[in-house]
């Protein structure tokens, strides 16, 4: 039988690295955050003929859209986002684009004003919130006889935290080098991850109130482990099996809902990681008191290491 | 136990045939499963309504409701297929046209006060005042005592330069289309800027018994071919006034047909939202109830056909805020391509799972596809009748439920494995595993019931929401319908099986004894 809650600090201090590399780069790179948070236009043009990515920016920012982002979607595909356009604005800006590369036809335009874009924000913090208040409650309240039920919600809830680190902290990376922004897909996403990473990690719990109610040890640990083991091939397939989708989904429709899939994807992977390293681990950590013991553990490892 | 486990079976299979059904034919007046603007194309608008202060609850309500009506009676002359027009919270409106995808023309069409009004030239000892000389004048009042109503100053092409209204203490003050207060030296050098004498002071005009000629005297307003000389194709708007209105018009005729010849003073101003459009000379005392609104160089066909809409339709209550608070257009084509595009990832999603599942788990996987083939059916055919709008996203938690459907069967599966390990029967492992299984699946699929009804939440509190709201509801049925397949579906496909021959070799169920 593998041992897996024996080598839980190795677990922490992964997690640890991976989260702190996130943190770095959100610290570096902030967070792109899409019109619907921060206002503003984006269109999406197709031309007829080619066009030169650097001669459309030059083009936009010689019109006086210095700050234009613009992306190549596809062949003379081009994404442009600007601060919010007027009508008038917006019919100058394409008639001046056609008079310098062509015909062109619009297939996307989205236009947030500041109003909307604060109110979303605020909405979209709310139901985070709500999410990880909700999801406490239940955990707690469905291993509520269990000895110290909030623990398992505790547990799940920090599970869920570091999924959201490691999906943002990567997302900060990826929005630093090729300019990917937080839209509302990439918060639906998050939400989903939320909720699939919780699933995972409740099947495990479940397991690990069944095994100490059967009395399998009087060891906690050995209960632990024997709870992830039994649920492993589960816990892999159901990943597997999602991340195949997840894997149609990025490379069949992609664009739209890319960042949504990345998210997912990521997710998935760091959900599944979290509630079968993390959250069970913080439990036996939790219920031996060994939080010292982590801390006086970092730099063996790191002697090891090096 | 086998009869009443016959009698499930055939329960699905009736379920099945009818999702089929479902999908196939018309059912309960739909034809087909709902797409959203995102799939289809078309303009999505959100406008905030301006009201003035002090605006009551219920006079709000009410101008909402009427500027809904204005706005749905413009839209159902343009043909566009299921418009939505809603009022939402914070005195905002919501405009839905699928299909449509000429952004600018649908703000046009929506945003538009469409505020008919007919004014005359104002008079002081019977000769036209502009707007010098109210500039130049020591003691400034109206000329015309009469008439306390605004002045409007329009420029050569017929746009406002500035209005001059008097306040509650009789003072009077200039002020721009927006309110604003306007300096009178900026408006001196504007006047001069303006050789001739063109900036008349246009008055309402009125009936005798004081009422303002405005549009909503209105009864039809239709466009018709402009046959004057010297213009050709063009177009103008034939009118019809109501009983009330017919009477005002033919006041006001008859009062401007008895002034002097051929001056501007015999002229009728038609205003729309405080533009010029044009100013005939009355040329007979009564009109009987009809006319037509012509402008100078004729209307074009989109400009009469237009017209004419907004008009018909009547002026929105109160304006709407420019420009919108959203805006979001998407193209049919780009729409077609995500269609195409998600049905090719949710097909070779679905292949790769029931793949991955047989290959896995062998029988039981097999009828895991089974019931994923069910699944899928189901959920779709219910997308269809409840209805729900299927957006891209939702697309995206439709195929996302696919991946996560088979979980509960992997957990059931993974239990049965355990229980024939440890040397149970076939029969009782199936039994054992589904029972087991429950709380684990159950338990695990709340926290995402939850996330769903937060999204849902979200999704009805932002404007953006189709995206948020589509998953929402899709992960939500998904995963509810996939709770009753895996276990209901799949176990009873397991338990037809029992004491068939197939049954009896367990290589089939992947558990090889003494492996581990």
């Amino acid at each position: 039988m593998f041992d897996i809650t024996g080598k839980r600090f190795w677990f922490f201090l992964i997690s640890g690295v991976v989260i702190l590399i996130g943190i770095i780069s959100l610290a570096t790179f902030g967070l792109a955050l899409g019109i619907e948070f921060s206002s503003g236009s984006m269109m999406t043009l197709s031309f007829e003929e080619n066009v030169d990515h650097d001669e459309l920016r030059q083009e936009l920012a010689n019109l006086g859209y210095t700050s234009a982002i613009v992306q190549r979607t596809g062949e003379g595909d081009f994404y442009i986002r600007t601060a919010t356009l007027s009508t008038e604005e917006k019919i100058n800006l394409e008639d001046a684009l056609i008079a310098k590369f062509g015909g062109l036809e619009e297939a996307e335009f989205y236009s947030v004003s500041p109003m909307i874009a604060t109110e979303t924000g605020w909405n979209t913090f709310w139901a985070v919130l709500g999410a990880a208040v909700g999801i406490l409650l239940y955990v707690t309240w469905a291993f509520r006889r269990m000895p110290k039920p909030f623990r398992y919600g505790t547990c799940a809830i920090i599970a869920l935290l570091h999924d959201v680190l490691v999906v943002m902290g990567i997302f900060s990376i990826l929005g630093g080098i090729l300019d990917w922004e937080i839209n509302l897909m990439f918060i639906t996403g998050v939400l989903a991850v939320i909720g699939y990473s919780v699933n995972n990690t409740v099947v495990i719990f479940d397991r690990i109130r069944e095994n100490l109610t059967k009395g399998v040890s009087s060891n906690f640990e050995v209960v632990v482990n024997n709870s992830l083991v039994e649920t492993l091939s589960r816990s892999l397939n159901t990943s597997l099996t999602t991340l195949i989708v997840v894997l149609a989904l990025l490379l069949f429709v992609g664009a739209s809902i890319q960042n949504f899939a990345v998210v997912l994807l990521i997710g998935i992977v760091a959900g599944t990681y979290s509630s079968l390293f993390i959250a069970p681990q913080l439990l036996l950590i939790w219920e031996r008191g060994e939080w010292g013991r982590f801390i006086q553990w970092i730099p063996i490892a790191k002697a090891k290491g090096g | 136990m086998t009869r009443k486990n016959t009698l499930v079976f055939l329960v699905i299979l009736a379920i099945f045939a009818f999702a089929i059904c479902a999908l196939i034919y018309p059912m309960f007046g739909r034809e087909q499963i709902r797409l959203g603007l995102d799939l289809v194309g078309g303009s999505h608008l959100v406008y905030q309504a301006q009201f003035p202060e002090g605006a009551t609850g219920e006079y709000k309500a009410r101008a909402m409701d009427r500027a809904l009506d204005t706005i749905r009676s413009r839209i159902d002359k343009y043909g566009v297929t299921e418009p939505i027009i809603q009022k939402q919270e914070g005195e905002r409106i919501l405009v839905q046209l699928p299909g449509f995808t000429d952004i600018e023309a649908a703000k046009n069409l929506v945003e538009q006060t469409g505020f008919l009004e007919f004014r005359e030239v104002e008079l002081n000892n019977g000769n036209p005042v502009y707007l010098s000389d109210y500039l130049e004048s020591e003691d400034p009042d109206f000329f015309d005592k009469g008439e306390d109503g605004s002045r409007i100053f329009v420029d050569n092409n017929g746009n406002p330069v500035a209005f001059l209204i008097k306040d509650e203490e009789g003072n009077l003050s200039y002020i721009d289309e927006e309110g604003n207060p306007i300096d009178i030296e900026e408006l001196k050098q504007i006047d001069e800027q303006i050789k001739e004498k063109v900036l008349l002071s246009w008055i309402p005009a009125r009936g005798d018994d004081g009422t303002q000629l405005t549009g909503s005297f209105l009864s039809e307003a239709t466009p018709r071919p402009d046959e004057r000389a010297g213009i050709t194709y063009a177009m103008k708007i034939g009118i019809v006034w109501n009983e009330e209105g017919g009477i005002i018009f033919d006041d006001i005729a008859k009062r401007l047909y008895s002034r002097p010849d051929d001056s501007v003073e015999r002229r009728l101003g038609i205003f729309l939202d405080t533009v010029l459009i044009s100013s005939p000379q009355i040329i007979e005392p009564a009109y009987h109830g009809s006319g037509e609104i012509t402008s100078p160089g004729g209307f074009t066909i989109e400009e009469a056909n237009h017209l004419a809409n907004l008009l018909e339709s009547g002026a929105l209550p109160m304006p709407l805020q420019k420009p919108p608070l959203y805006e979001e257009m998407v193209s049919a084509t780009l729409g077609a391509g995500f269609i195409d595009m998600s049905i090719k990832a949710g097909i070779i999603g679905i292949i790769l799972v029931m793949l991955f599942m047989i290959v896995y788990y062998r029988l039981p996987g097999a009828l895991a596809s089974v019931a994923l083939i069910f699944y899928g059916t189901l959920v779709l055919a219910l997308f269809k009748l409840i209805p729900v709008t299927l957006t891209l996203a939702g697309i995206g938690g439709f195929v996302l439920s696919i991946g996560m459907a088979v979980d509960a069967n992997v957990l059931i599966f993974e239990r049965m494995k355990e229980e024939l390990r440890a040397g149970r029967t076939l029969g009782a492992s199936i039994e054992a595993g589904f029972s087991r299984a429950w709380t684990a699946i159950r338990d695990s699929n709340i926290t995402t019931f939850i996330v769903c009804g937060i999204l849902y939440w979200l999704g009805s509190n932002i404007v953006a929401s189709a995206p948020v709201m589509g998953f929402a509801l899709t992960l939500f049925i998904g995963v509810a319908i996939s709770m009753f397949s895996a276990i209901v579906v799949t176990r009873t496909l397991l338990r037809l099986l029992v004491g068939t021959s197939l049954a009896q070799r367990t290589s089939l169920f992947s558990v090889y004894s003494g492996r581990r």
